[in-house]
């Protein structure tokens, strides 16, 4: 079953992958070898995306089966008994608003065992430390689409040094126009050019 | 449009000689340059972003980049004066500064549904019993649900269309100031295609739905509002007397779609309108933003000679001269992060190849990626205005 589970949410079949995980539970399978067969077909998405076999539409509809799918689950866990990677804590810098690519990389982190916080859009510098320091995340990630947003990054990396924060946090940034030349004018640590770049560089820095 | 002051004293050609020439895939006498610049304007002449819709602030804004940072050979005209125009271009919730935004911040949009899945059969019926203007009646259907102070049917025909008036008068007579200064402008009205527009309209995860489910019913109704598409544009752009229109392509890079979905889902119906818009003498600018590297030998089924694609630095310009250079002008693509955050030495060596590689026997227009940065560095847009002075001469 776990299979099958595995195999529909690979292929981004979104109503049998949630008829399959009622079913299961209906079965009284065990709920965390569900959650583990999505995360097992959402890597081979991943690995589609990355081969170019896949697409946008292909990551974000199958993100969205996983969010599905964890909410049917999530009843039927038993609080304490999922073990994570580490905290992450992610949002799209002060006075940008786009989310697309910041949604899909929370999913994928949640997908890949971590603890994922995230904040939203239009995230203020000092929101961004305040659940850093109170996660202990080892790792932020931070998304912008405008140029207007190297500046809040900027800040943002800025106001995690000042807090001392930045011996304790890997920083990682995205987004379109992002690349090493915005990664040295802020000061992160890395920059992710899509999802599975995200995920490899969380893996570096946590697992 | 008469156009008869030269720009710069070794030009042999008017500007609009020039852009014709080039996108004819002809040599010019010198390589053109079209910034799209709009919130740059504001920062650069001291206002907030807001400010703009205020016709007589974006003429001082705009006048103030032209005479210090110019001159450019053709205007890239961006000024919706009322918020509500722009969502000609992106049917989506937006957030305007001043308007849900800050007055210094920049226009946003968010991913909600404007159009609902019934709307493709509305758009079937409504080409079936009104092809001309089929466009403007979906448009003005979405309008209330993006814009909740516009009223429903009657209504927001009443609130828009004298609006829409107004914002046009405005543009022509703007045109008519660039042309006795010796600029032509880019293009003379421009719309975003059906396929970007139901993207967007959607939102990307219902969009991403119907893609799976229906992509032949995307194909179909895209290619339903071509007659409109095509009315409109030509009506429009004979107005402004350009020949050229924009044809906005937010959505269809492979940043969103599958290179076989272009082809299959977006391409039949942007071809159909290209064609069209060419039997009619018009010329089609086609706004490539994202990255279309997988998309280019696609765009060889489109009619040669009667296209620019413009590219935003996220594509590969180069392979795209390889590719497509002997079918359409190619126009970019000085990227947003190296205007902002670049030396003038880095513009100007990233623009000398440019023109070197790209300008290579014509069919090139220089221009920044997409829109200026707004925080782009004065020093370095006058650095790509005048690297077409410095390197871009044929002969």
């Amino acid at each position: 079953m776990s299979e099958k589970i595995a195999a529909l949410i690979a292929a981004v079949e979104e109503d049998m992958t949630l008829e399959e995980v009622r079913k299961a539970l209906g079965d009284g399978a065990d709920p965390l070898s569900l959650v583990e067969a999505l995360r097992e077909g959402m890597a081979v998405v991943g690995d589609k995306y990355e081969a170019r076999e896949y697409f946008l539409p292909d990551l974000i509809l199958s993100a969205e089966i996983f969010k599905e799918s964890i909410a049917l689950i999530e009843p039927h866990l038993q609080s304490g008994n999922t073990t994570t990677k580490g905290a992450v804590v992610i949002g799209t810098v002060h006075g940008d608003i786009h989310d697309i690519g910041k949604n899909i990389v929370a999913t994928m982190l949640k997908c890949n065992g971590y603890d994922v916080h995230d904040l939203g859009v239009d995230v203020p510098p000092q929101v961004f430390v305040e659940k850093a320091s109170s996660t202990q995340a080892g790792l932020v990630a931070m998304s912008g689409l405008l140029t207007l947003a190297f500046d809040a990054m900027k800040d943002t990396v800025d106001a995690l040094a000042e807090a001392g924060l930045r011996d304790k946090a890997k920083v990682i940034i995205g987004g379109g126009p992002v690349n090493e030349k915005v990664l040295e004018y802020c000061g992160a640590d890395a920059f992710g050019k899509d999802p599975a770049e995200a995920v490899r560089l969380a893996n570096r820095y946590l697992a | 449009m008469r156009i008869t002051k030269l720009l710069h004293p070794k030009d042999t050609m008017t500007s609009e000689e020039r852009m014709q020439a080039a996108i004819n895939l002809q040599v010019p006498d010198r390589v053109p340059v079209s910034p799209l610049i709009y919130y740059f304007a504001a920062y650069y002449a001291g206002m907030v972003n807001a400010d703009l819709r205020d016709p007589a602030n974006y003429s001082r804004a705009i006048d103030k980049c032209f005479n210090e940072l110019g001159p450019w050979d053709a205007l890239y005209p961006l000024n919706f004066y009322h918020a509500e125009i722009g969502t000609f271009i992106f049917p989506m919730k937006m957030l305007e500064p001043g308007l849900g935004l800050p007055p210094d911040a920049i226009r946003q949009f968010l991913e909600e549904e404007i159009m609902v899945p019934e709307d493709y059969e509305w758009i079937t019926r409504a080409c079936e019993r009104t092809p001309s203007v089929s466009y403007i009646r979906l448009f003005l259907r979405w309008i209330p649900r993006i814009w909740s102070h516009i009223g429903e049917g009657w209504r927001s025909y009443v609130y828009m269309l004298p609006r829409i008036a107004d914002n046009l008068w405005r543009w022509r007579s703007e045109y008519h100031d660039w042309h006795d200064r010796g600029v032509t402008q880019l293009y003379g009205f421009g719309l975003e295609a059906a396929f970007d527009s139901f993207s967007m309209a959607r939102g990307i995860l219902n969009f991403s739905r119907d893609l799976r489910k229906y992509p032949e019913t995307i194909a179909r109704a895209a290619e339903e509002m071509t007659d409109s598409y095509a009315f409109i544009l030509k009506n429009l752009d004979r107005f402004f007397g350009v020949g050229r229109v924009v044809i906005a392509l937010h959505r269809t890079s492979n940043d969103f779609i599958s290179p076989d979905t272009f082809e299959k889902v977006a391409l039949p119906s942007l071809k159909s309108l290209v064609e069209r818009l060419k039997a009619e003498g018009v010329n089609s600018v086609l706004h490539c933003d994202g990255n279309w590297d997988l998309n280019l030998a696609a765009l060889r089924e489109l009619p040669a000679g009667c296209c620019v694609a413009q590219f935003d630095g996220a594509s590969d310009i180069f392979k795209a001269k390889e590719i497509i250079g002997d079918r359409m002008c190619i126009y970019g693509d000085v990227p947003a992060d190296l205007l902002a955050l670049g030396s003038p030495s880095e513009v100007d060596e990233y623009c000398h190849r440019l023109i070197e590689e790209m300008g290579k026997g014509g069919g090139f227009i220089l221009g920044s990626g997409c829109e200026l940065a707004p925080n782009a560095r004065p020093e370095n847009v006058k650095t790509m205005m005048e690297s077409v002075v410095k390197y871009g001469y044929y002969s």
